[in-house]
């Protein structure tokens, strides 16, 4: 029982074993920098995108703390340009190597991204095409945690069905 | 150190609710370990406590640490996250012997009813016992290590959250089952014998070597996602290797380390020993303090700070700017008091009415008024206060009362006014059981608060003459709300004032330990109450409570918002009140009073004999946990959002000096912990349903007939509530 108990208890634990996913959407090298752009949650969706920039030293790889870093999203809709720009900052990153910003993308489509560094007195650029997809609808999202419920109803159904069935084994004592 | 490292090091990636699950496990640990420390003493208690806390502070490592912020970018970093989370954290925790602290930390209630079935089930228990049994431990740990490090499995990992998540957790777990052989932590033994233990690890350790050797001497890039990464083939292999290193010598030690001590202990023929000394059970608790006495002390501080806090709330709302976000009764009794009290409510009980600052000014105008009237006997119920409440819910909207601190003022004056006339003309606590409605919101949700004040020993009871708790005595009043202690069951109506604690002269009165909801599912006579489903007043007052809580959402939701704003334009500048009433009409008493008639009479189809308006009675209040769910997850969101609001306003106020307004934000956490509050209501409610329905009808079959609507009613609400928090709402004491 103990085993069973010890084991039971513990799986307590299993939600806090998760990782982060970041995915490569945008890798350059220009002049003396290789700039990458990280995307959080892949794909990305309308609505708020975390974004992440890692600037490097073509030399010797180290990453290059001081640089200041625009990132920029455009579309083209027929003569419209719609544009979303926000700086990536340390502050904003969980990865302190790296520059993050969170922008708000207000529709799904064909965006085009860019990462503007500037650092040491060089400018570079690095530019993706970014095929946003229409956001996830809350539901989707919070899934998981509308499930518990059913799932919570099982177990309870199948203790009580546990304890019925231990009440009709367990044999009664004589008067 | 240069920057990067300094940036690398500072690259915590704290996450709120996994440091809260670790926190919380460690606090079910101490208390348990605390528990059974009282009874039985072991040499080895202070090792056991430092072996589950230093494991779980390497689990919080290897999740929080900067290992796991570049483990997308560093496979040695990744290497090393893997390496805590199978050959350090599982030993470490599983020296702790942690079942029995953990079962013993928990409420006994749960561990007996709730865990106990499952725990006894032959059939899980003959699958864990296959589980830790040697081979198969080891086979599992073996394929977990050699899975997850082919190339497909570990790209799938670093692409996705989930299959990260579940790459971790069979480390995690593959690691206790595999470690449990060793350490032995539960009271059995295993069949195998001791020795096995040297060839099972030196074994684990040949496939983890070989593995290692693979990283580091195959000169091939393994994994892509670290080459994109890197900028040449050279990077990526060396950090290749420096991950294989570390997978293989600080592993391969720690194979090594328990294989010496198990051959140490196999060549000398040592065994464990087991020396403890059984203690006197609780002679440590003699003497102390109970918990109510000590809050019994505090009141009066409390009472007064409230009273300081009202008054310059009071202050603020009449000459302050009429700005709510830079106002504190735009903020502090909106989004601070409900929410906190709400807090108070979930995790303790109702101390709100037990710090009230109205009851304080009352006490001390008693001090100069007669009070010797008595309540008039007509208006000895719920419907006076059910109204209140009902107004409330209408004004608060119709008139933007939170928006306004100049009304916001004149309420909490009004509000002493009131209790000062009420109970300085009319005897007892008057205001507080028959009129106040704030009174009523915490009476009712103190139905799902886990302590009540309740008497310690019936034995106790039975042989007093004296009735102090009720008479009251020289020193102190007895309870104004009339609640016999002996025939008290549950907190309705309990101002949690505690004056029966201090009257009590046996000490027989205390906040004691109740399963949250549980006096929701009998209906025994209540003192001063009555049976629940005979009182049709405090039935509509739940009614009002449960459905209010949606209404009160719902009407600052951006679907709900526009709808009324477009019925405003199109009806004229003076409607908006009466959109608000026809909204809260239909929703918080129409909706209802259908929606229960609905459910009685389909429940009366399988319990005959019984009236509707009975069966109504009795499984109304039912409702009550998933009214509170709504509620708090309704306050809790203005909390969350507008915590930092009162420093600006506070900075105004007392030092007149400008202040940065709070800016609006919504935490990524919010939304799941509300979810996860409402899931608590309803599940709660639904429990209630099914032990009232049981004690009814009897039998299994039956219940379920005479049940089902009402569960359907409780999930109705449920689903009008993830609409609600799905969509966006109003942020109180903010600037938009």
């Amino acid at each position: 029982m103990r085993i069973a108990a010890g084991l039971l208890i513990v799986i307590s634990c299993a939600c806090l074993l998760s990782g982060d996913g970041g995915s490569l959407v945008a890798r350059k090298q220009t002049g003396p920098f290789v700039i990458s752009v990280f995307a959080a949650d892949a794909p990305v969706r309308a609505g708020k995108a975390d974004l992440s920039v890692m600037v490097q030293q073509v030399s010797d790889e180290s990453p290059v703390m001081d640089a200041t870093v625009m990132l920029r999203l455009t579309k083209a809709t027929g003569s419209a340009v719609t544009e979303v720009a926000a700086p990536a900052t340390h502050a904003k990153a969980t990865n302190k190597t790296l520059y993050a910003a969170q922008l708000t993308i207000p529709s799904e489509g064909a965006w085009r991204l860019s990462a503007d560094v500037a650092a040491n007195g060089t400018n570079a650029e690095a530019t993706a095409d970014l095929n946003v997809m229409p956001p996830a609808p809350p539901a989707e999202r919070y899934w998981p945690y509308i499930a518990l419920i059913p799932f919570a109803v099982f177990l309870f159904a199948f203790n009580r069905w546990l304890r019925r069935r231990r009440q009709f084994l367990t044999p009664r004592a004589r008067p | 150190m240069n920057s990067a490292a300094t940036a690398a090091l500072t690259s915590w990636n704290l996450d709120g609710p996994v440091s809260a699950v670790l926190l919380l496990l460690c606090a079910i640990y101490v208390r348990g370990w605390r528990r059974e420390r009282l009874l039985i003493h072991r040499q080895s208690d202070s090792l056991r406590l430092t072996g589950f806390l230093s494991g779980v502070f390497v689990l919080f490592v290897a999740v929080e640490s900067p290992l796991d912020s570049f483990d997308g970018t560093y496979l040695a970093a990744h290497m090393a996250q893997h390496l805590l989370l199978m050959m350090v954290a599982p030993p470490l925790i599983l020296l702790s012997h942690p079942v029995l602290p953990l079962l013993k930390g928990l409420p006994k209630s749960f561990v007996k009813e709730g865990l106990g079935p499952f725990l006894t089930w032959r059939p899980l228990r003959s699958f864990l016992e296959w589980l830790t049994a040697p081979l198969v431990a080891w086979l599992l740990f073996v394929a977990s290590t050699i899975v997850w490090h082919l190339p497909y499995c570990y790209e799938l990992a670093l692409g996705s959250r989930v299959w990260h998540g579940a790459q971790h957790a069979s480390f995690f777990w593959t690691g206790i089952v595999f470690w449990w052989f060793i350490v032995e932590p539960g009271p059995g033994k295993s069949r195998w014998p001791r020795w096995a233990g040297i060839p099972y690890l030196l074994t684990a350790d040949i496939v983890n070597t070989a593995l290692s050797a693979i990283f580091v001497f195959s000169g091939r890039v393994l994994y892509p996602s670290y080459a994109a990464v890197h900028l040449t083939r050279a990077q990526t292999l060396s950090d290749q290797t420096l991950g294989g290193l570390i997978m293989w010598v600080p592993g391969e030690i720690i194979y090594l380390i328990p294989a010496f001590f198990l051959t140490m202990r196999v060549l000398t023929g040592s065994k464990r020993q087991g020396e403890y000394i059984v203690r006197q059970a609780r002679a440590t608790r003699a003497g102390r303090r109970s918990l109510a006495a000590n809050l019994a002390r505090w009141r009066r501080p409390i009472q007064l700070a409230m009273l300081l806090v009202s008054l310059l709330v009071i202050a603020d709302g009449f000459w302050g700017p009429q700005i709510t976000p830079i106002n504190l009764a735009g903020i502090l009794p909106w989004i601070h008091w409900r929410g906190l009290s709400v807090l108070s409510l979930l995790f303790l009980g109702n101390l709100f009415c037990m710090a009230c600052p109205f009851t304080f000014v009352r006490d001390l105008g008693r001090k100069v008024m007669p009070a010797r009237l008595r309540w008039p006997r007509q208006l000895r119920n719920k419907w006076t206060p059910a109204l209140l409440f009902l107004l409330y819910l209408w004004s608060y909207e119709a008139f933007g009362v939170w928006d306004s601190p100049w009304i916001t003022a004149w309420i909490i004056a009004g509000y002493f006014g009131a209790a000062l006339v009420v109970d300085g003309l009319f005897r007892g606590a008057s205001f507080c059981k028959y009129v106040c409605p704030i009174g009523q919101f915490n009476f009712i949700s103190s139905l799902i608060s886990p302590r009540e004040v309740a008497i310690k020993s019936p034995q106790v009871c039975r042989s007093c003459q004296t009735y102090d708790c009720i008479r009251g005595n020289e020193q102190t009043h007895g309870c104004e709300l009339y609640l016999f202690q002996p025939k008290k069951s549950g907190n309705l109506d309990c101002t949690f004032c505690l004056d029966c604690v201090k009257a009590c002269p046996h000490g027989n009165i205390d906040l004691v330990s109740i399963t949250p909801a549980q006096t929701l599912t009998a209906d025994p006579y209540r003192s001063s109450i009555g049976r629940l489903s005979s009182r049709t007043d405090l039935a509509v007052l739940v009614l009002l409570f449960v459905f209010g809580a949606f209404v009160n959402a719902a009407g600052m939701v951006a679907p709900v918002v526009m709808r009324e704003h477009a019925w405003h334009a199109s009806l004229g500048m003076d409607a908006m009140p009466w959109i608000v009433g026809a909204f809260v009409l239909v929703g918080a008493v129409l909706v209802p009073a259908m929606a229960v008639s609905a459910a009685g009479f389909l429940s009366k189809i399988s319990w005959r004999g019984r009236k509707v308006g009975t069966i109504v009675r009795r499984f109304v209040f039912a409702l009550v946990p998933i009214g509170f769910g709504m509620w708090a997850a309704h306050i809790l969101y203005h909390l969350a959002t507008g915590w930092n609001a009162p420093w600006p306003a506070l900075a105004r106020a007392l030092a007149g000096t400008a202040a940065a307004v709070a800016l609006p934000a919504v935490p990524s956490w919010l939304t799941p912990l509300q979810i996860l509050t409402l899931n608590a209501g309803l599940l709660l409610t639904l429990w209630v349903l099914w032990k009232v329905a049981t004690e009814s009808a009897g039998q299994v079959r039956a219940a379920v007939a005479l049940v089902w609507p009402w569960m359907a009613v409780s999930v109705g609400l449920y689903a009008a509530g993830v609409w609600v928090l799905f969509q966006p709402m109003q942020m109180r004491g903010m600037m938009h």
